[in-house]
């Protein structure tokens, strides 16, 4: 009985100590810009200096599977509690979005013609990761505006699939892409692997190359199989 | 409204007992005898009822037979009581005006096919209108059919007879846009003020709502309550209106309603709301806030450092997006929810995010989503979905393209489902990729037993030569992309 009191008076205790650091955190008058970040999914983090994301960075990433990639890139923060927004066209496969690991309760989508700079300003107010298709053509211009807003509020614009720019802090390169899974006539597409490379300024100078192998949770042998048996029994 | 032809009408029954006007209890037995029917009957007055037609008519098997059906009924209740069975009169017509007037006409069931209502009400005499002053103006005008009335521009009826006089235009075009409903509304909580003289500008408006809306919490908090949607509707001096729903994590204070009321006034005043609406022509005269639905006071308790469970970035996320939906629409900002479906776009669906509560949401499909054993959702199998990884462009629109083969013939497909040669290249925009991988065909046939939305389709997992994985059906004797692993 002690025993239980005691632990919840301990857990209260952690309780309340981290409610305290969330108010410290928040009145403090400076923060440094190595805590300025965003987390990454492990497998990515090789991508930035120091294993996660620069707030107030605009990201462009290039090249073929460039949105699996971008939607990887914002999953990290997303599982952190982050706020996701995408920005374009109306052809984002959710269920990508969801197995890249972005939390769909925390996303928002805009896809509407009357979509301005404005807008990805507004959101990039209130939300840590805005991802950009190349479907709303930022200009220079814009982009210089958005990053003065993104250095102020810290969040994190991402460009997919537009054309190499300036005005972008760190451009991301697909190299190459592979999938396996996939024969001639038969199988299924099931993993695939990407070579990407990440170079821009300041600290990220230098080239940094990773390869990144995709593959689905659920897609075990077994259930893959069992797929393909209930497909023949259909025919 | 001026100008705009938006034809809401819904497709409505009036039910006439000429014979029990003025008798209500004997109308009573009537209702009872359509409560069977439908729970939703609307007593326009006694001897007079309406209801939405859409339900009973596809339960009964169209209009015609629910007609009849409603007839049979009541004339064997009817005639179970006293034995006056010819005064019962079936009208069914886009929106209750209409459908009123095809009941009065001499057959016992008058059936006006949907969006023909105009063309029956052109030919009826201008007398029908209830406004008794405007048509006697109108008879002496010269316009004695409801025909002549309609063709009149809406702004001149507007210019010189008012907003009554524009509403019962729209009733003479058959653009009636009230539905009837069954039940009545519960209190009404609603508060309006009128604004003298017009406020051209957001800051004017949103001085007097300030006021309003703090007067609506008030009697809201005065009997317990909160309010968690509301209903926000702006009247120029011209007619035009604007109505817009809120809906609010946690509860409506009188500020988070102004706040509201602002982003919605700054959207329309300025003229950016896309789509058909546009900016209005005068200043706003009256604004109205509706409580749409309110819940006892003290459920949602906020704590000290005033955010309740929700963290910053949850509070900014919930402004944004309810900002955004102010400056561009309702339907700008959506939020994906579960569905159910083979097809990738079914599977998930994007949802304005008014329609939704933002917070607290969990998704059960989450990252783990379990197409591969055939299930979309935790709860329906859906059988012939592809399993992961999913492809991370569906496209909202396919994009028609050619699969040839070797020979550079068109690929086809058999009835049973079998190709006619290798697929070798593809062929989009006159660009010409080849196929290194393939897999396939899988079959879907999907609600054969529909005739409209029956689907047939086959498709195949392509992999070109540029690197791109796609997702390719036959559907309609036509090859065309769906999905895109980017």
């Amino acid at each position: 009985m002690v025993a239980v009191v005691a632990e919840s008076v301990a857990e209260s205790l952690a309780e309340r100590k981290a409610r305290l650091r969330l108010v410290a955190e928040r009145v403090a008058p400076l923060s440094l810009a190595k805590e300025r970040t965003l987390p990454l999914i492990p497998a990515v983090s090789d991508l930035f200096v120091g294993g996660t994301l620069p707030r107030g960075l605009v990201v462009a990433v290039n090249g073929v599977g460039a949105t699996s990639v971008a939607l990887i890139l914002a999953a990290g923060a997303s599982q952190a509690g982050s706020w996701t927004a995408f920005v374009g066209s109306e052809d984002l496969g959710l269920a990508a979005v969801a197995e890249s690991g972005i939390a769909l309760e925390r996303l928002l989508v805009v896809s509407h013609v009357g979509v301005r700079v404005d807008v990805v300003a507004a959101l990039l107010d209130a939300v840590d990761v805005v991802l950009v298709d190349a479907s709303l053509r930022l200009r220079h211009v814009d982009l210089r505006r958005l990053s003065a807003r993104l250095r102020e509020r810290g969040s994190v614009l991402i460009q997919v699939g537009a054309s190499k720019q300036l005005g972008v802090d760190i451009g991301v390169q697909v190299m190459a892409s592979q999938w396996s899974g996939l024969g001639d006539g038969f199988g299924l597409l099931r993993s695939r692997k990407l070579e990407v490379c990440a170079q821009g300024r300041g600290v990220a100078t230098k080239a940094r190359h990773i390869s990144l192998g995709l593959q689905p949770e659920s897609t075990s042998v077994d259930a893959e199989q069992m797929w393909l048996a209930r497909r023949l029994t259909c025919l | 409204m001026v100008g705009e032809a938006l034809n809401l009408s819904v497709r409505t029954v009036v039910v006439w007992c000429r014979d029990l006007e003025g008798d209500a209890p004997g109308f009573e037995s009537v209702l009872a005898v359509l409560d069977d029917i439908t729970p939703a009957v609307e007593v326009m007055r006694v001897g007079v009822c309406a209801f939405v037609a859409r339900g009973p008519a596809r339960y009964f098997g169209g209009e015609v037979a629910l007609a009849d059906l409603i007839v049979a009924r009541i004339a064997s209740s009817i005639e179970a009581m006293a034995g006056a069975t010819n005064g019962v009169r079936v009208g069914i017509a886009d929106g209750p005006f209409s459908a009123w007037l095809a009941a009065r006409s001499a057959a016992p069931i008058h059936i006006v096919d949907p969006s023909c209502s105009a063309e029956f009400l052109a030919a009826l005499p201008i007398t029908v209108l209830q406004n008794r002053e405007l048509v006697e103006v109108l008879a002496r005008l010269g316009l004695g059919t409801l025909g002549a009335f309609a063709a009149l521009k809406p702004a001149d009826v507007l210019a010189r007879f008012g907003n009554e006089g524009l509403r019962a235009q729209r009733l003479a075009q058959g653009l009636d846009d009230h539905v009837p409903k069954g039940k009545l509304p519960s209190t009404d909580w609603s508060v309006a003020c009128e604004i003298d003289p017009p406020a051209q500008r957001v800051d004017k408006v949103a001085f007097h709502a300030r006021s309003l809306a703090t007067e609506l919490v008030h009697n809201l908090e005065s009997q317990g309550l909160c309010c968690v949607r509301v209903a926000i509707a702006a009247d120029t001096e011209h007619g035009e209106s604007m109505l817009r729903v809120w809906r609010c994590e946690g509860t409506f204070s009188a500020a988070a309603v102004a706040e509201r009321l602002r982003w919605q006034l700054d959207g329309w005043l300025s003229g950016r709301v896309g789509g058909s609406r546009q900016r209005p022509t005068a200043g706003v005269s009256r604004v109205v806030l509706t409580p749409q639905e309110v819940v006892a006071a003290g459920q949602s308790q906020v704590d000290f450092w005033g955010t309740g469970n929700m963290s910053d970035n949850d509070c900014q996320a919930v402004r944004v997006a309810a900002r955004l939906q102010g400056q561009l629409g309702v339907e700008a900002v959506r939020v994906p929810v579960t569905a159910g479906g083979r097809h990738y776009r079914e599977q998930l669906k994007l949802v304005p995010a008014a329609d939704v509560e933002l917070l607290g949401r969990s998704f059960s499909v989450s990252k783990s989503t379990n197409t591969a054993n055939g299930s979309a959702n935790g709860d329906a199998p859906w059988p012939g979905s592809l399993p992961s990884p999913a492809p991370a462009q569906v496209l909202s629109s396919p994009c028609a393209v050619e699969v040839l083969d070797v020979a550079g013939e068109v690929v086809v497909v058999s009835g049973r489902g079998v190709l006619s040669a290798k697929p070798y290249a593809l062929v989009l925009n006159s660009q010409r990729f080849e196929v290194v991988a393939w897999a396939g065909p899988w079959p879907i046939h999907e609600r054969w037993w529909d005739a409209r939305r029956h689907r047939r389709q086959v498709r195949l997992q392509l992999l070109t030569t540029d690197g791109l994985a796609r997702l390719v059906v036959r559907e309609a004797h036509q090859w065309s992309i769906v999905a895109v692993w980017d």
